[in-house]
């Protein structure tokens, strides 16, 4: 043992343990700093804002990552999800608006298909991976291919607008913080989102299947030797990261007020990018909720940097590579350093 | 005769491999809370039994008598279910959470808050602390990754977590192995600590010293049959060598 004090050795195990929030207010301040404009309400609010889809996406990606899989799907199947809220409650386009009385009766039944089409795409996926013992990150590749082409297929190419007012209302409410001079307010999208985070931080914090879930993915065998019914835990985890897809795709219908036949494409290496700087590691076991929300922020944080110093677009995914590049290597060094801790 | 009151009694142990007899008719039985060290030269058929005893492989005939009743395990988790587990480190921890979590893999208590079952953290801990300390284990923390902990102390864990869960006979293969001279001491304590709570103890080594320091008994098994069954204090590591090898020896028991 070196001279590291039980005092130090905890402060640095926490530092590390939260980096990724550090990289984020670290980010913020250097933004606001040197940015101009970007040190506003407004600003702020507009990254949380922008934060909601890809959030929510991030969270079923990271559930079966924790459990040491890999679900490549939820990008199709988020738009699979939106296609479909699209074509039925859209009025123009390929939308066939169905008109449900009364007219809030939307929100719960689109959602609820938005959902319903995730978990089905995630338990095909789970079925395949787990009882047939096919490689996820092959199942789910096959998956985000074919769910695409769905979408393809169902749209003919065309796109679908004007969704149904109820359910558009969830994307133009605002609620938060407006006092005379100062304004700090997030669409509902965005707080759905967060509730998201709060809800399956607990889930996977606090009750037995979040911890078994972790459990799988640090060693499979243990987990199976000591009577926890590990097949059934992974299909429950690609179900939910279905279902979280769809929802997600419910949030994307209501951003786009309808669904095209390419709606969120590349949300997926965003959502890989987040759930990596958010601390997860790709073999599983490893990471926790919360920093995949901070990932998601931080990466919307330097979109809007980007936008505001008028940078063209192109330069976002340069830089996104390389903050994926970067998260790799600050999680191999600190395994490293974890090792040292030891 | 052996102090201990009967645990495991195997009778008569034959496993054919085709025409090949591994195990040729091994007999002997292990009491409660006795530490029985299983000794021979490598091939001699050690690992074959302990398969059979832990229900990785099925006898070819024999039977076995254990706590009393005819005892037959198809798989591991029958043998684990009847009470019996080989103790492999590593493999049954998830090195990536911490010790209570590890301790209650798979049996975690909880709570209900408005219907949803909560990790009851306070409650496993308090219960973690309390037989770990009566196993004589320390560990920093209970809340440390195992990862972070070293060899000797991931099989404590696992240890006691096997005598905890109502474990009445450890299988261990070569548990120190992988161990430093100081931990080896300690996990040498352990097992006779673990053997005080009235457990059947199994250890197979290649180390005669370790067997001669922690074992009631030393059973030595040469070409699929019993080459000596013997109390340790009435035995020499040399006469042992002597069983292991299959010769004779000149001047055994002579010295000293």
């Amino acid at each position: 043992m070196d001279a590291m004090t039980p005092q130090t050795r905890r402060t640095l195990e926490f530092v590390l343990d939260n980096l990724v929030w550090f990289m984020l207010l670290a980010v913020l301040v250097v933004f606001s700093a040197f940015v101009p404009n970007y040190f506003q309400p407004g600003i702020f609010a507009n990254i949380i804002e922008a934060s909601s889809v890809l959030g929510v996406m991030s969270i079923g990606l990271a559930l079966v990552v924790i459990a040491g899989h890999m679900d490549l799907s939820v990008e199709s199947v988020a738009a699979l999800s939106a296609m479909a809220v699209g074509i039925l409650f859209c009025s123009a386009g390929i939308g066939i608006g169905v008109d449900l009385q009364p007219e809030w009766l939307a929100v719960p039944v689109s959602l609820f298909i938005a959902l319903g089409v995730g978990a089905a795409v995630g338990l095909l996926n789970g079925f395949l991976i787990v009882r047939w013992k096919v490689n996820a990150f092959i199942v789910t590749l096959a998956s985000y291919i074919w769910v695409r082409g769905l979408v393809l297929a169902l749209s003919g190419g065309r796109s679908a607008q004007d969704l149904a007012p109820a359910i558009r209302w969830f994307g133009t409410q605002r609620l938060g913080i407006d006092l005379p001079g100062f304004t700090f307010t997030v669409p509902l999208t965005a707080w759905l989102a967060i509730l998201c985070f709060v809800v399956f931080s607990f889930i996977m914090a606090k009750t037995p299947f979040g911890r078994h879930l972790m459990m799988i993915g640090g060693n499979e065998t243990a987990t199976f030797r000591a009577g926890i019914k590990v097949n059934k835990l992974l299909i429950i985890s690609f179900v939910m990261a279905g279902a979280i897809a769809g929802l997600a795709g419910w949030l994307l219908s209501i951003r786009t007020s309808g669904a095209t036949a390419n709606l969120g494409t590349g949300l997926l290496f965003n959502a890989f990018a987040a759930v990596v700087i958010g601390g997860v590691s790709l073999k599983g076991g490893v990471g926790a909720l919360p920093g995949v929300y901070a990932g998601v922020l931080l990466l919307s944080s330097i979109n809007t940097a980007i936008n505001l110093m008028g940078l063209p677009a192109t330069s976002t995914q340069v830089i996104h590579g390389l903050l994926v590049l970067a998260a790799v290597l600050l999680d191999t060094f600190k395994q490293t350093l974890r090792q040292k801790l030891a | 005769m052996s102090q201990f009151a009967p645990l495991l009694e195997l009778v008569d142990i034959r496993k054919n491999y085709g025409a090949i007899e591994a195990l040729k008719g091994i007999s002997f039985s292990i009491g409660k809370g006795e530490v029985v060290a299983l000794l021979g030269d490598n091939g001699a058929g050690k690992s074959t039994l302990v398969k059979i005893i832990s229900g990785g492989l099925e006898p070819t005939s024999g039977r076995m008598v254990f706590d009393g009743r005819d005892y037959e395990a198809r798989s591991p988790s029958e043998a684990k279910a009847a009470g019996i587990e080989t103790v492999y480190q590593d493999l049954s921890l998830c090195t990536n959470v911490d010790v209570v979590a590890n301790f209650f893999m798979g049996r975690e208590l909880t709570r209900k808050v408005l219907g949803i079952p909560v990790l009851d953290e306070k409650a496993m801990e308090d219960v973690v602390a309390k037989a770990l300390s009566s196993a004589g284990t320390r560990i920093p923390s209970l809340r440390a990754k195992v990862e972070t902990l070293s060899g000797g102390q991931r099989q404590a864990i696992e240890l006691n977590r096997f005598v905890h869960w109502g474990g009445k006979l450890v299988l261990l293969d070569e548990p120190f192995a992988a161990l430093g001279v100081d931990q080896t001491r300690r996990g040498l304590e352990m097992i006779r600590r673990v053997a005080a709570q009235g457990i059947g103890v199994v250890i197979i080594t290649h180390i005669m010293q370790q067997a001669f320091q922690v074992a009631d008994r030393i059973v030595v098994i040469r070409q699929g049959l019993v080459a000596g069954n013997i109390e340790t204090r009435n035995t020499s590591p040399d006469e042992v060598i002597g069983m292991i090898t299959g010769e004779q020896l000149a001047v055994a028991g002579a010295a000293g």
